[in-house]
C-alpha cells in the first residue's frame, strides 16, 4: 500500500470514528432530564408536569423500588423503544425507538435502575 | 354586433381583474416589507426569540433551550394567516407551560401588536415558507381513523391539550391542540409529522416514523387540521 492510499485510509477512519456513536446527549441523565421528566417528574416520581387529574393512567414511578423490581431490563429496554403497548400498557406512554438509539436506551434502563436503587426480581 | 359587444366586455373584465390581481400582488408585497420591518424594530428575531433564518441548526440540547419561543423561518407553511394576524393582537396562551420550561406557567406576556401591524407582519410571516411542506396534500377532516391512531395506537393527549366532549383535557407541556384548525395548516402537520428534523431536529416531542404509518400520519394531520 503506498503514503497516499493509507493516508486516504486514515481520513476515512476518523470519519467512521466521528460518525458513529455520536450522541448530542452525554448521559442518560440529560437524556431522561429532557424526554422523560415531563411526564415521570424531576426525581422519577411518576409526578410529572404533564400528569393531570385527566391523565388516563399515571406515570411509573422509577424511584419505587417496589414497582420497578417487577420489570426485567428487557420490559423497561422493550417500553422505551416501542412504547407502553409494547408491554400491554398504556399508550401515554410513547415510543423512543426512533428517538434515542440504542445505546442511549440501553444506558437509560441502567439510570432507571439507580433512580429505583434496585434490580429485576 | 351582439358578440362584438359581449368580446369586448369580456376583454375590459379581463383587464380589469388582472390589473386588481397585479395591484393585490403589489400590496401584498408592501406589506410583507412593512411587516418586515415591524418584526425588525420590535426585535422579535433577537435574544433567541423567533429564528427567522432556515434551514435548522440546532445540535444539542442546550441549542434548543436558549430558545425563548418558537422558530418562524417555516411560519408561511405552518400558520394560518388569518389566524396570525388576530392571535398578534391578541396573543393568548398556546402553551399551558413556558416555551422550553418543564414548570413555569406560561404567563400569557407575549408582546401585543396594532391591527395594522399584526396585518403587516402577519403578510411577512406567510413569506417565510419550507420547501419541505407541500401544498394540497390534507384536507381538514374528523375522520374516525385519525382519531384512533392519536389517541389510542399513540395517545398525543399525553402532551397535547384536545377538546373533549367540550372540556380541554390532555398535557401541558406541549402547544395545545384545541381549535388548533384555526392556527395550522394541515400539510404542515403532516410535513413534520414525516421529517420532524427538518423543522425541530432536538425537541421533546418523539420521532413518531415506524410506528404511526404514512396513511396514520395523514388521518391525524387532518383530524388535527379539523379541531
Amino acid at each position: 500500500m503506498n503514503k497516499k492510499a493509507l493516508y486516504l485510509l486514515m481520513i476515512f477512519a476518523v470519519m467512521m470514528t466521528l460518525g458513529t456513536g455520536v450522541s448530542y446527549a452525554a448521559t442518560a441523565e440529560e437524556n431522561y432530564k429532557f424526554y422523560c421528566t415531563q411526564c415521570h417528574g424531576p426525581q422519577g416520581k411518576g409526578d410529572g408536569i404533564n400528569v393531570t387529574k385527566d391523565m388516563a393512567v399515571t406515570p411509573r414511578n422509577h424511584a419505587s423500588a417496589e414497582d420497578m423490581s417487577k420489570l426485567s431490563d428487557a420490559d423497561i429496554t422493550n417500553a422505551i423503544t416501542d412504547g407502553g403497548p409494547a408491554n400491554s400498557k398504556s399508550p401515554l406512554m410513547p415510543p423512543f425507538g426512533k428517538t434515542l438509539t440504542a445505546d442511549e436506551i440501553k444506558d437509560m434502563v441502567s439510570y432507571l435502575r439507580k433512580l429505583c436503587n434496585c434490580t429485576a426480581k | 354586433m351582439v358578440k362584438r359587444v359581449t368580446c369586448s366586455r369580456v376583454v375590459v373584465v379581463s383587464l380589469l381583474a388582472s390589473a386588481m390581481i397585479g395591484f393585490g400582488a403589489e400590496s401584498s408585497r408592501a406589506d410583507a416589507a412593512k411587516g418586515k420591518g415591524v418584526f425588525e424594530a420590535k426585535k422579535c428575531g433577537s435574544g433567541d426569540c423567533h429564528i427567522t433564518q432556515g434551514p435548522a441548526t440546532e445540535k444539542t440540547f442546550a441549542d434548543q433551550l436558549k430558545k425563548k419561543g418558537p422558530e418562524l423561518w417555516y411560519a408561511g407553511s405552518k400558520f394560518k394567516k388569518e389566524w396570525l394576524e388576530k392571535w398578534l393582537q391578541d396573543p393568548i396562551v398556546i402553551r399551558p407551560i413556558e416555551y422550553n420550561s418543564l414548570e413555569k406557567k406560561n404567563a400569557g406576556n407575549h408582546p401585543k401588536l396594532s391591527k395594522a401591524e399584526a396585518d403587516e407582519v402577519a403578510e411577512y410571516l406567510m413569506t417565510l415558507t419550507s420547501k419541505d411542506v407541500e401544498a394540497g396534500v390534507i384536507q381538514a377532516n374528523k375522520n374516525i381513523q385519525g382519531k384512533q391512531a392519536f389517541e389510542k395506537k399513540q395517545a398525543c393527549q399525553a402532551c397535547h391539550q384536545i377538546e373533549k366532549t367540550g372540556k380541554v383535557v390532555g398535557g401541558m407541556v406541549a402547544p395545545s391542540l384545541v381549535k388548533a384548525g384555526e392556527r395550522l395548516q394541515g400539510d404542515w402537520v403532516y410535513a413534520y409529522l414525516k421529517k420532524p428534523k427538518v423543522f425541530k431536529p432536538v425537541k421533546r416531542m418523539p420521532i413518531y416514523e415506524g410506528y404511526l404509518s404514512d396513511v396514520d400520519m395523514k388521518n391525524v394531520a387532518a383530524l388535527i387540521a379539523s379541531f
